[in-house]
C-alpha cells in the first residue's frame, strides 16, 4: 500500500523516489512509539521514514487531503545491511539485521504487517543476490483490505468484507432459499391476499353497511336484514376457507425450506477445513445448525407470512379509512410514524440482548460438555463444588441477559401500548364530534372505529415480530458465516490427474503458523523414496504432527511446498490425495455404529470378508470376537468402552480397509502400555509393507524399523540419516537415543 | 518447594544494559548475556512481576522477580523491552462497533505505554474467544492479526463505549 504523498515525504527528505523498488508502510518505532512509518527500498539503500499522516484542509477551499508529517528519516546501505530477518515477539514483530557477527534492531511493528514486511525482506535479499527483477515472484496482496471501506478482511484468505454487507441484503439472501418453492410461494401469497380482502371487508359490511344502509331509514337495503346477515355470515365463512388453504400450504412448503437450510449448513460444515473447527468451540457449532437454524424457522412460519398479511392489512385498513372519512384517516397517519420509530429503535435493542443470550447460552453449553468430559479429573481432585460454583456464576450471566431482554419487553411495550391508546382516544373524541355535528354518519364513524382498532392490531403485531426478525438476522448473520467460510484448503482448480500414485514424498522449505505469526514449520524440508520409510523424532512442539497434517493437506502450508511422484498436493485432487494417504494417529475417534461400520469407514463396499481380513491383520479379531456382539458391537458415544489399545487397533483396521500408498503413524502406540505397543507394532509393520511410510514418535524403540530416521527440532530438520549413521554422528539424535536408554535402564532397576 | 530452586535473579549480581544494536543484554555473576529475551511468565495479571529472562539460545538464565526492584535505568530497558514485546495499547474509548456476519468490527481510540493517543480500526472474529474478562473489571481484545488491546478498567469506559462494547463481555 503506498501513498503520493508519502512520495512526496521521500523526496522532500532527499530519497530518489524514482529509484524506489519496493515500499511497506508499518506503525511503530524502534521505542514502541505510534508512527506512520514507511519502509522503502532501492538498489543501494534502505529507508525508514518516521512520521505521522494527517487529514489537513487546503487554504482557501473545503478540500480535504492527506498530508505527512515527518519526524525522521533514516538511511541503511545495503552494503552494510548483512541479512535481514523478521523476528515474532508476541504482539510485534521486528526487523533484524545481521552483519558481520553484529546484530542491529532495524525496524518495530506489530504484527499485522508482518506479512508485508516479510516481503520487503524478500526483496532485499534478491537486490543483494543481484536479481535483475527483484519483485519477480512476489505476489502484491493488496486484497487484505476491503476496497470499498477500507477495512480489513476478517479471514485473510477470502476477499469478502462482511462490514459491507447489510441486513436487508441478510434478509434478501434469506428469501432466495424460497425460489424453488415458487408455486406453493405464489398460492401462499394469493390465499393471503384473499384474507386481508375479507378482513378488511369485515367493518364495512357488518357496522358501515349495517347501520347506514339497513337500519337507516332512507337506507339502499333498509329493513332487509336477513339478507346482510347471509352476506357478513358468507364473507366470514370465506375468510375461513382462505385461512385454512394458506395454513395447509404453509405447512406444505415451510419445513422443507428449513431441511433446505439445514442440509446447506451441514454441507458447508463438511466442506471446510479443520481449522475451521479449532477455531470454533464445539458448543457454538452445535448452536450453529440446531437452534440458529430453528430461529430462521420461526421466523419464517410464524413471523414473515405474517409481516406480509399484516403489512397488506395495514395498508388496506388506511385506504379504506381515508375513503371514510380523510380528516379522520390523517390523525391517525399522524400517530403511525412515531409508533414506527418506536418499534425501530426497541428491534435494535432486542437484537443486541439475543446477541447477548445466544453468546451466553453457547458458553454455558461448552461448560456443561466441558465438565461432563471432564468428569474423572474434577472427582479426581474433589472439585466438584467448585465446578457447581462456577457453572452458578456462568448461569447468573444467562439469567442475568434473560432479565435484561424481559425487562425491556415488559416496560418497553406497554409504553408503546399506552401510546397508542392516546392516539385512539383522540380519535373517538374528534369523530364523536363529527357525528354531533352531522359531518358523517354513526355507521362511517362506528365502521371507523373499527378500522381502527383493526389498524393497531397490525402495529401491535409488529412489535413482537421486531424480536423474532431481531433473532431471524442474527442467527441468519452466523449460518451465513458458515455458508460463505472458504474453505482454506481447496480443490485445485486444474487437478492432474494421475491413475495411481507411487509414493514419492518431497517436501521443500515448507513453512507453516497455525498462529499468526508464531511458525511452527520453518524451512523444513525432507525427502522419501516410493515404498521406503522414514521415522521423524524430536521433542514435543517441534512440528512433527504439523508435518503430518500438512503432507495429508489438512492443511496448506504458507510457504514452500509438498510434492508427490513430482505432483505438487495442492493440484491433486483431494479425494485422490487422501484416499491415497492413510494417517493412525494418537488421536482415535470412532464414529456411532458397530464395529465393522467403523472398520469400513474408508471403503463402506468392503465385504464381511475383508472386515475381518483387515481386523486380523491389526490384531484386533481376537478382542473383538469376545464382545458380547462381536463385529456388530455398537461404539462411540453411547456405546461399548473400548480401551485405547483397542480403539488403536480398530483404526489400523480402518486404515488396512483403506489401502493407502502412503502411510503416516503420527505417534500411533503413544499411550500405550509395552504389551499393546508390541500387538499394535506388529499390526503396523504388516501395513506398512510396500508403502511409503512416514512414522512420527518420540519413544526411540517404534523406529527401529525404518530406513531412514530425520531429527526435527523448532520446525526444521537438523539430521538424516541411518539408525547406525546418526549414533555415529553423536548429534541430537545420539544424544535422544542415550537419554531415553538411560530412562530405560533406570525404569529396569527400579 | 525448599530444596528446589526455582532460580530468581539476584538483583545484586544482575545488570541488564542496551547494546549498540538495540538489544537487551544481561550481566550476571560475572558472565555477559548479549541478546536476552525476557518473558513475562504471568502476562496478563503481573505484567512486571516474575519475567522470565532466557540466553540468545532460549535457555533461561534465571526470573527476575520484580521489575521495580532494579535501578531505575535498569528498570527503563526491561520495561522497554517488555512494552515492545507484549505491545498492547490501552483502550480510552470505543468509538465504534458494528457487527457484520459474524466478525466484529472496532474503531478504538487507544493509548500506548509512552502516552500517545491514537486511533485505529480493527476487525476480530470469533468474539466469545477474542474478546475475554482477565477480570470483573478489565478485558483484552486480540484481533485478526492477533494484535492485543486492554481495557484495564470497563468503569472508567465512557457510558456509550461501555454500552457499544457490552454486548462482547462476558
Amino acid at each position: 500500500m503506498t501513498y503520493d504523498y508519502m512520495y512526496t515525504a521521500f523526496a522532500a527528505n532527499g530519497v530518489p523516489v524514482k529509484d524506489l523498488i519496493f515500499a511497506v508502510h508499518t506503525d511503530m518505532t524502534l521505542d514502541g512509539d505510534f508512527s506512520d512509518t514507511y519502509v522503502a527500498v532501492c538498489r543501494k539503500n534502505l529507508y525508514i521514514l518516521y512520521g505521522v499522516e494527517r487529514v489537513v484542509r487546503v487554504e482557501d477551499s473545503r478540500r480535504l487531503v492527506a498530508q505527512y508529517d515527518t519526524h525522521d528519516v533514516v538511511t541503511y546501505p545495503l552494503a552494510e545491511l548483512g541479512e535481514l530477518k523478521t523476528e515474532s515477539l508476541l504482539s510485534t514483530c521486528r526487523l533484524v539485521s545481521s552483519h558481520e557477527g553484529n546484530e542491529q534492531l532495524i525496524l518495530l511493528f506489530t504484527l499485522g504487517h508482518q506479512s508485508f514486511v516479510d516481503r520487503l525482506v524478500k526483496v532485499v535479499k534478491n537486490i543483494i543476490a543481484g536479481e535483475e527483477e527483484p519483485m519477480f515472484e512476489i505476489r502484491l496482496e493488496e486484497a487484505l483490505f476491503c476496497p470499498k471501506c477500507g477495512h480489513r478482511f476478517p479471514e485473510p484468505e477470502r476477499a469478502l468484507c462482511p462490514r459491507c454487507a447489510d441486513k436487508m441484503s441478510i434478509f434478501f439472501r434469506l428469501l432466495t432459499f424460497f425460489k424453488y418453492y415458487k408455486g406453493k410461494v405464489a398460492a401462499c401469497t394469493i390465499t393471503m391476499l384473499f384474507i386481508t380482502i375479507m378482513q378488511i371487508l369485515g367493518p364495512y359490511i357488518g357496522t358501515r353497511m349495517f347501520i347506514d344502509d339497513v337500519l337507516t331509514y332512507d337506507g339502499r337495503f333498509y329493513q332487509m336484514i336477513g339478507m346482510v346477515v347471509l352476506v357478513i355470515i358468507g364473507v366470514r365463512v370465506l375468510a375461513t376457507l382462505f385461512q385454512m388453504a394458506y395454513q395447509v400450504v404453509l405447512a406444505r412448503t415451510m419445513p422443507w425450506i428449513i431441511y433446505d437450510l439445514q442440509v446447506r449448513i451441514f454441507e458447508a460444515m463438511q466442506r471446510l477445513s479443520v481449522s475451521f473447527y479449532t477455531s470454533k468451540r464445539t458448543g457454538s457449532l452445535m448452536n450453529k445448525v440446531s437452534r440458529d437454524a430453528r430461529n430462521i424457522y420461526w421466523f419464517f412460519v410464524d413471523g414473515l407470512p405474517f409481516i406480509v398479511l399484516n403489512l397488506i392489512l395495514f395498508i388496506g385498513i388506511f385506504f379504506v379509512m381515508f375513503r371514510l372519512e380523510w380528516r379522520l384517516a390523517l390523525i391517525c397517519v399522524t400517530i403511525v410514524p412515531f409508533a414506527g420509530i418506536m418499534f425501530y429503535i426497541l428491534m435494535q435493542l432486542f437484537q443486541r440482548y439475543h446477541h447477548k443470550m445466544w453468546v451466553v447460552s453457547s458458553q454455558m453449553n461448552n461448560m456443561v460438555s466441558d465438565s461432563v468430559n471432564g468428569q474423572r479429573v474434577i472427582k479426581a481432585f474433589a472439585r466438584e463444588n467448585e465446578e457447581a460454583t462456577r457453572f452458578s456464576a456462568s448461569n447468573t450471566r444467562h439469567a442475568d441477559a434473560w432479565i435484561g431482554a424481559a425487562n425491556l419487553g415488559w416496560t418497553a411495550f406497554p409504553l408503546i401500548y399506552l401510546f397508542l391508546f392516546v392516539g385512539q382516544v383522540a380519535v373517538t373524541a374528534i369523530g364523536a364530534m363529527m357525528v354531533i355535528n352531522d359531518e358523517i354518519s354513526l355507521g362511517t364513524f362506528l365502521a371507523f372505529l373499527a378500522y381502527l382498532g383493526m389498524l393497531y392490531g397490525p402495529l401491535q403485531f409488529m412489535a413482537t415480530v421486531s424480536n423474532w426478525w431481531a433473532r431471524c438476522v442474527d442467527a441468519a448473520q452466523r449460518v451465513f458465516e458458515v455458508l460463505d467460510a472458504k474453505a482454506e484448503v481447496e480443490e485445485p482448480k486444474d487437478p492432474v490427474k494421475v491413475d495411481s500414485l507411487k509414493g514419492d514424498i518431497v517436501v521443500k522449505d515448507v513453512w507453516f503458523q497455525y498462529e499468526p505469526a508464531l511458525p511452527i514449520l520453518k524451512g523444513l524440508s525432507l525427502e522419501v523414496k516410493a515404498g521406503k520409510s522414514l521415522g521423524i523424532v524430536g521433542k514435543t512442539g517441534s512440528g512433527k504432527s504439523t508435518l503430518a497434517n500438512l503432507i495429508a493437506r489438512l492443511y496448506d502450508p504458507n510457504e514452500g511446498k509438498i510434492t508427490i511422484d513430482g505432483i505438487n498436493i495442492k493440484r491433486l485432487p483431494l479425494q485422490q490425495l487422501r484416499a491415497n494417504i492413510g494417517i493412525v494417529s494418537q488421536d482415535i475417534y470412532l464414529f456411532i455404529g458397530s464395529i465393522a461400520d467403523n472398520i469400513r469407514y474408508a471403503r463402506p463396499d468392503a465385504s464381511i470378508e475383508e472386515v475381518i481380513w483387515a481386523a486380523k491383520m491389526a490384531s484386533a479379531h481376537d478382542f473383538i470376537t469376545k464382545l458380547p456382539d462381536a463385529y456388530e458391537t455398537r461404539v462411540g458415544a453411547g456405546g461399548q468402552d473400548l480401551s485405547g489399545g483397542e480403539k488403536q487397533r480398530i483404526s489400523i483396521a480402518r486404515t488396512i480397509i483403506q489401502n493407502p500408498k502412503i502411510l503416516i503413524l503420527d505417534e500411533a502406540t503413544a499411550a500405550m502400555d509395552t504389551e499393546t505397543e508390541g500387538k499394535i507394532q506388529n499390526a503396523l509393520n504388516k501395513l506398512q509393507a510396500d508403502r511409503t511410510t512416514i512414522s512420527i514418535a518420540h519413544r526411540m524403540s517404534t523406529l527401529k524399523d525404518v530406513d531412514s530416521l530425520a531429527v526435527i527440532r523448532k520446525g526444521k530438520i537438523i539430521e538424516t540419516g541411518t539408525h547406525e549413521e546418526l549414533m555415529k554422528k553423536k548429534g541430537a539424535y545420539h544424544k535422544l537415543y542415550m537419554i531415553q536408554l538411560e530412562g530405560l535402564k533406570v525404569i529396569s532397576m527400579d | 518447594m525448599d530444596t528446589f530452586d526455582l532460580g530468581i535473579l539476584e538483583i545484586k549480581e544482575a545488570e541488564f544494559y542496551s547494546d549498540s544494536g538495540g538489544f537487551a543484554g544481561l550481566k550476571y555473576k560475572g558472565e555477559d548475556h548479549a541478546h536476552v529475551i525476557l518473558r513475562r511468565i504471568m502476562p496478563l495479571r503481573h505484567p512486571f512481576e516474575y519475567i522470565s529472562v532466557a540466553d540468545h539460545d532460549n535457555k533461561e538464565i534465571g526470573i527476575l522477580k520484580n521489575v521495580d526492584d532494579l535501578p531505575s535505568s535498569q528498570r527503563e530497558i526491561v520495561k522497554n523491552e517488555l512494552d515492545n514485546r507484549y505491545y498492547s495499547p490501552e483502550v480510552l474509548d470505543v468509538v465504534s462497533v458494528q457487527d457484520k456476519l459474524g466478525y466484529v468490527y472496532l474503531e478504538l481510540r487507544l493509548k500506548n505505554k509512552k502516552g500517545v493517543e491514537y486511533k485505529k480500526n480493527c476487525a476480530i472474529k470469533d468474539v466469545s474467544r477474542n474478546i475475554r474478562m482477565l477480570s470483573d473489571t478489565s478485558v483484552i481484545i486480540f484481533d485478526v492479526d492477533g494484535n492485543r488491546y486492554i481495557v484495564e478498567d470497563v468503569k472508567r469506559l465512557s457510558r456509550q463505549s461501555l454500552r457499544k462494547l457490552d454486548a462482547y463481555l462476558f
